[in-house]
């Protein structure tokens, strides 16, 4: 494995995008790809730390959180995830696949009324990752697709900042305003954009073929 | 950042520092109590008591779960919480709010666990700047001698996740005084006022409601 941006041995690879764009299948297909090639993987999700994951959840059951305990509970999660699982993970080599980083708190914190540069701090220790396939839907496709299988959230639809009564618009302005934010951190992050509407498997080949020329040519 | 222009809001905002042992709580329950039988409107407010999250925090205590950086987090989000739900509220409201340890207390521990202190005052720059803050100076085995001679310091609060030292009465003494430390450099910068916590409960709280009858003057609030 060549060109890494931090000092592990591993391969930090992040899929970003909001709900419903398709990032946990194209994780399942990447780890395959991974794991043919005898590498050993990791797999972490946002919101998934022993330590807090739970405690999120019950709160967001609740509605008990501010835009600030909501921002500090993500990265209290986050710094579990890195400090006990992804940060060992790298150091033994794994080539790890985050469903999520960094990212998806700086734009969900920002629409919350955050200070960009307040959260960049927030993360400022985080790992470079080595590759951001970010998956990019139109707002019209995420509605349908959020609809048509998990319904409208709560927070996905970001009631709690109070952009309408009526869901359906509030769950609108709220992804509008997620993607807003996604499209400003392409080029400061270098993201490696790809269309979200494509099939799966065309997504996938996409992904495979950024990962061979850049990591495994050799 | 707001911690270092005063706040706008009618009521005051009234802390106190110090490592465990220093009197602080006693300190502020005092003044709680006295100020109350002068019919001034108080509420007291203690770090690491929110409803959200100090169940959480508590048990990863319990089984030593906190990296520097969690517990740091965790603390904050407990601080947080409280500053919307209780400390903003009450002095729009135009209360006294006492508060047993602020912002500070996370500067000084988290520093002595070796966080970056820029990250740490970044995270905290919501905070409101209180109108007034003591932090009440003991030593590090007096400290100890206070709140120990009974039982054993427990893991987070003798910085065993330093590995200073393996026994615990040892580390204590080392953990805390780092934290002195760090609460001695934010004197300045934060303008704490420095009380000698030797000195007896009565002259402490003598000299206590001296300043904060002075301080209620200046905002119009006249005490008998």
């Amino acid at each position: 494995m060549t060109k890494k941006n931090h000092e592990y041995q591993g391969l930090l690879i992040v899929i970003e995008g909001t709900d419903g764009s398709g990032k946990s299948t194209q994780i399942e297909l990447l780890k395959r790809y991974v794991e043919d090639l005898s590498y050993g993987t990791l797999i972490s999700e946002w919101k998934t730390s022993t330590l807090i994951a739970k405690a999120i959840d019950e709160a967001k059951d609740r509605n008990l959180l501010n835009a600030t305990t909501f921002s500090l509970l993500y990265a209290a999660d986050f710094a579990d995830r890195l400090e006990n699982t992804i940060i060992p993970a790298l150091k033994a080599g794994f080539v790890c696949l985050l469903d999520r980083y960094t990212y998806t708190a700086y734009a969900r914190d920002v629409v919350r009324g955050h200070d960009y540069e307040w959260v960049k701090k927030l993360y400022d220790y985080a790992p470079k990752p080595d590759a951001v396939f970010y998956l990019d839907l139109p707002v019209e496709t995420l509605l349908k697709r959020i609809i048509g299988t998990t319904g409208l959230d709560y927070w996905e639809s970001g009631r709690d900042i109070g952009f309408s009564k009526d869901f359906y618009k509030s769950f609108q302005i709220y992804q509008t305003k997620i993607l807003e934010e996604y499209e400003k951190m392409k080029n400061e992050y270098n993201f490696i954009t790809i269309d979200g509407n494509q099939s799966k498997d065309i997504i996938h080949s996409k992904i495979v073929s950024h990962m061979e020329s850049t990591f495994f040519n050799s | 950042m707001r911690l270092l222009t005063p706040h706008e809001y009618p009521g005051t905002l009234i802390c106190v520092e110090g490592i465990d042992g220093s009197g602080k709580s006693t300190q502020i329950t005092m003044l709680r109590d006295w100020l109350k039988s002068k019919n001034v409107d108080v509420i007291h407010t203690e770090w690491n008591s929110s409803n959200l999250i100090c169940k959480t925090t508590k048990m990863a205590k319990k089984k030593n779960l906190l990296s520097p950086r969690t517990y740091s987090l965790l603390h904050a989000v407990d601080f947080a919480d409280r500053l919307e739900q209780i400390i903003k509220p009450a002095l729009k409201a135009g209360f006294v709010v006492l508060a047993d340890r602020y912002v500070y207390t996370a500067f000084a521990r988290d520093a002595a666990r070796g966080v970056d202190k820029n990250w740490v005052r970044n995270m905290y720059s919501f905070a409101i700047r209180p109108d007034m803050t003591l932090y009440f100076h003991i030593d590090a085995d007096i400290s100890l001698n206070r709140i120990c001679y009974n039982r054993t310091p427990k893991f987070y609060e003798a910085g065993m996740d330093m590995k200073l030292a393996d026994d615990p009465f040892k580390s204590y003494k080392i953990f805390q005084t780092y934290v002195n430390d760090e609460y001695l450099k934010m004197v300045d910068e934060f303008d704490l006022i420095k009380i000698d916590a030797k000195k007896s409960i009565h002259e402490k709280q003598v000299y206590f409601r001296e300043l904060v009858v002075s301080m209620l003057k200046n905002k119009g609030i006249i005490i008998d």
